[in-house]
């Protein structure tokens, strides 16, 4: 990640998950054998193509500004990443951004910046990497050619990678080692996670980076860099057809290539809980605490996302009301990840000045056995469903976000019409649903706590 | 440190009570793509007019004013909002307080009575007084674990010592802890009326539905005799340069600023100053701070510089994140960049190459509602013509080269700068003070956890 941070994945992810909602109806039409039209929200429209050597293309067409989003989603993060090189994913979308064998190291921008791009970046998240610009129009045809270089023809020079690992050992001292957050996540993803690569950061560890050399990165770019690995994305005012055009000119004679199976190690059965206590430079206590969950297809993530909106989602929120309006907490979040494999539900609070994170872990305790033991009203429910609602329109109001919506939904979950589904399915979820998943996973033997004290305090 | 002393100038009695006009300055965009409105309605004072021992005080009030009303309980408004899908959240600025908005457009009448009794007929209740000080100041507490903001407010505080613009928006805990409800009323009472609000807003409703709401609140609130504006004075840099520590400990990595009174937007060199700042600090990566600082070097994973601005020149500050290994030859640089860009200003090349990006990219200062309803707040709140963001590329595209350099000869003053270093005092305390070339016994130490 160049700039945007990772936390901002968890809340996009989780932000596009509460969102998926009632997006326009799934339905498809296929006007020829290569393209499918599929309704996203009001009015809007996603053109679907696909290159025969695999590359994916998503356009919607968006008149009210003489610009476009492009995006480019490859389906490669941390998860794909094995012990001893972790943040490899990372580090090496950083080394994207260096030269190819047709433009040398620091053009790329250079041309980029001087067309009038917008938001040149990139994130990296357990299970993608993206590449993201907002451009004029008339643009599309030369972002077209430098992403595709880029996609096959990069140049892993030695000692640009040297620089670019201390530049992402800044990146993990400002993400993780001093920021309380960043570590509290580490350490619970951590602590759940036995034997599945989500145990470690995305940024990875200091170690790894200190280790790692521009081979590592050659071979990671061979292995999963390639049009059968990615998803273009393109919104704005542009035409479908047009668009495919150009794609295909740019992309099309590029080879196809097989990526690499990576056989995942079954993470085991949580057995019994899970519980950790770190020691930081703050002045209050923190707490969060992760419940192991399904993958983002699991059919239970629309109940999720609701149970997300009716623990912590406005003012009103269970939690809120019995943590902040108590005076025990001064905030109170909880998120779905909504991730290729099973992941973790966080609830994270933030304790008011001598407040302990036990009294507020007791309070949560509480209400999640509420949620067990009796149905939730309707009228919560309904609540919760507009809340879902509202970030699902907000989520969609620009090019930028358009974008991004289809390309997590397309990347994590296999395709962007899931997205909409989830979203649909949200606004059908009942009480018993709820119920259900409140005692299928907010369970002891399910339950991961990690708890942050101020240096100095006695526990 | 009293740099700034007596700099708060304040304009009273701007309105007479008769004739009475009530007219609220409003700006709505419809917008029909998706069925969602945004409402951003603002009053003209922020920060800066938090009376003296009371700093925090507009945005306590601000935040008080959704937690109860002549009819309705926090509880109520909570859970009217959350039912209704809507967003009611409080932004305090240095020169604004803004009600930011937005709901489904399916419930945007219910939301809308729901402000308009929130913005007139507030209870400040006794118990929901007690707390929020309560969370208020617990956040601060919690700001303090986070290196950067943490910075970023000992940054402002340090180079404005008494001046307005080194307060922040949630004010000092001492002053927090001693907020009740007479003060909170005095303060609405003084800057929540009808001359002093503003309303932008964008999305799925009609406009003229926006403007008959808009003037149902102006006829609510008093209007006339109350001191409307409070402008503060122009600040100024101080004499030399300085450097302040603010010690925590165990840190791996440095958070540090090197910066300057800023200027206005409205200001004649400002155009020419904006294309010289963003040759030297973006934000792009092929800035000039960008390239040593990260790109050669690997020192920092971030590197640029900007202005904050404000009625008055705000600040002009170069921010960056080493680790603590290399936060002294970082420091270092930073200020030789400075000083050469002062010395010998920007080339012909970087001049066309910016020139051009800025110009390209200008539009995207526009291209969606939010954008020109952001824009538009701006503008409504810092004294700036009407349409002013929309100028950017044709004023941009006037620029010449000489101005720039002119322009940042002029501007930078790198003896004068103010730099605060984030990080562990007796690791970098000799090195740092020695790269900003400033006797060790003169470089101020303030301890993280100082209100």
């Amino acid at each position: 990640m160049r700039v945007t941070p990772f936390k901002a994945q968890i809340s996009t992810v989780l932000l596009l998950g509460m969102a998926l909602a009632q997006a326009g109806c799934a339905g498809k039409i296929s006007r020829n054998g290569s393209e499918e039209v599929v309704p996203l929200v009001g009015t809007f429209q996603v053109h679907r193509y696909s290159l025969k050597n695999g590359l994916k293309l998503l356009v919607v067409e968006d008149h009210s500004s003489p610009t476009l989003a492009y995006q480019t989603w490859f389906r490669v993060g941390s998860r794909d990443e094995v012990p001893n090189y972790t943040g490899l994913a990372h580090l090496f979308e950083h080394m994207m951004f260096k030269g190819t064998t047709t433009h040398p190291e620091g053009e790329f921008d250079r041309i980029l910046e001087q067309a009038g791009t917008e938001g040149l970046n990139a994130f990296t998240s357990r299970d993608y990497t993206a590449y993201i610009q907002e451009l004029p129009k008339d643009k599309l045809d030369l972002i077209a050619s430098l992403e595709s270089d880029r996609m096959v023809h990069l140049v892993v020079d030695e000692q640009s990678f040297k620089t670019e690992t201390q530049v992402v050992q800044n990146e993990r001292r400002y993400r993780t080692e001093n920021n309380p957050d960043g570590m509290i996540e580490q350490e619970i993803f951590g602590l759940a996670f036995k034997t599945h690569p989500y145990r470690w950061p995305v940024v990875g560890y200091q170690a790894d980076l200190e280790r790692m050399s521009g081979d590592d990165a050659r071979r990671f770019y061979q292995s999963y860099y390639n049009p059968a690995h990615a998803t273009v994305i393109v919104v704005g005012d542009v035409e479908s057809e047009q668009v495919l055009k150009i794609v295909q000119k740019n992309y099309g004679s590029l080879p196809t290539i097989s990526a690499p199976v990576h056989i995942l190690e079954q993470e085991p059965v949580q057995k019994q809980p899970y519980r950790k206590n770190i020691k930081l430079n703050i002045q209050i206590e923190k707490l969060m605490i992760g419940f192991r969950v399904p993958p983002l297809v699991g059919h239970e993530i629309p109940a999720l996302e609701v149970m997300a909106s009716v623990l912590t989602s406005g003012k009103s929120s269970r939690l809120h009301r019995a943590l902040v309006d108590t005076g025990i907490a001064s905030s109170v979040d909880s998120y779905n990840p909504g991730e290729k494999d099973p992941s973790l539900f966080l609830i994270s609070v933030n304790l008011q000045k001598g407040k302990r994170a036990a009294q507020a872990e007791e309070v949560v305790r509480r209400e999640l056995l509420r949620l067990q033991k009796e149905p939730i009203p309707e009228r919560e429910i309904e609540r919760a469903k507009n809340k879902q609602s509202f970030d699902f329109y907000t989520g969609l109001s620009s090019n930028y976000q358009k974008a991004k919506f289809l390309g997590y939904f397309e990347t994590v979950a296999g395709s962007f019409e899931k997205g909409i589904e989830i979203r649909k399915q949200i606004q059908a979820v009942t009480p018993a649903q709820l119920q259900e998943v409140a005692r299928a996973f907010f369970v002891p033997n399910n339950r991961t706590v990690l708890t942050a004290m101020p240096k100095g305090a006695v526990k | 440190m009293n740099l700034f002393k007596n700099k708060l100038a304040i304009i009273t009695a701007a309105l007479l009570s008769a004739p009475v006009s009530h007219a609220m300055d409003v700006s709505f965009e419809e917008d029909h793509s998706l069925p969602l409105v945004q409402i951003n309605l603002a009053i003209k004072a922020g920060f800066v007019t938090d009376p003296a021992g009371q700093s925090g005080m507009t945005n306590f009030m601000g935040e008080m004013l959704r937690r109860g009303t002549r009819s309705k309980t926090k509880e109520q408004i909570d859970l009217a909002l959350d039912q209704m899908g809507a967003r009611l959240e409080v932004e305090t600025r240095a020169e604004s307080m803004i009600f930011r908005g937005a709901v489904l457009a399916s419930q945007l009448d219910p939301f809308l009575a729901l402000v308009e009794e929130v913005v007139t007929t507030p209870s400040f209740p006794e118990g929901e007084i007690r707390k929020l000080r309560a969370e208020i100041v617990s956040g601060l507490l919690e700001q303090q674990g986070e290196d950067s903001a943490l910075e970023a407010k000992d940054f402002a505080e340090f180079l404005f010592g008494d001046h307005p613009y080194g307060k922040s928006e949630l004010g000092k805990i001492k002053d927090v802890e001693a907020m009740n409800r007479a003060k909170a009323i005095h303060h609405y009472s003084m800057y929540v009326h009808d001359k002093n609000l503003l309303l932008v807003g964008s999305g799925d409703a009609a406009k003229d539905k926006i403007q008959k709401w808009a003037d149902q609140i102006s006829e609510k609130l008093p209007t006339g005799n109350k001191p409307v504006v409070r402008e503060v004075s122009r600040p100024h840099n101080a004499k030399k340069r300085r450097l302040m520590i603010v010690d925590k400990p165990d840190r791996t990595q440095t958070q540090m600023s090197v910066g300057q009174v800023g200027v206005r937007m409205t200001d004649p060199g400002y155009f020419p100053l904006y294309v010289g700042n963003h040759v030297f600090g973006g934000p792009s990566f092929s800035s000039v701070l960008m390239k040593e600082i990260r790109v050669k070097r690997g020192w920092s994973y971030g590197a640029g510089s900007g202005f904050r601005y404000g009625q008055q020149p705000r600040l002009w500050r170069a921010h960056l994140f080493p680790a603590s290994k290399d936060a002294a030859p970082a420091l270092a640089e930073t200020l030789r960049l400075i000083e050469q860009a002062k010395l010998h200003g920007i080339t012909a090349d970087e001049f066309r190459f910016t020139q051009t990006s800025l110009i390209n990219k200008a539009g995207f200062m526009y291209n969606t509602p939010a954008k020109r309803v952001e824009n538009a707040l701006l503008e409504k709140t810092l004294h700036l013509p009407d349409g002013f963001m929309k100028t950017y590329g044709p004023r941009i595209a006037e620029t010449t080269l000489d101005q720039v350099n002119v322009a940042m000869k002029d501007f930078l003053k790198p003896d004068e700068v103010a730099i605060t270093v984030l990080g562990t005092a007796a690791e970098i305390r000799e090195d740092i003070a020695k790269a900003a070339n400033i006797p060790v016994n003169q470089v101020v130490v303030k301890p993280y956890t100082q209100d």
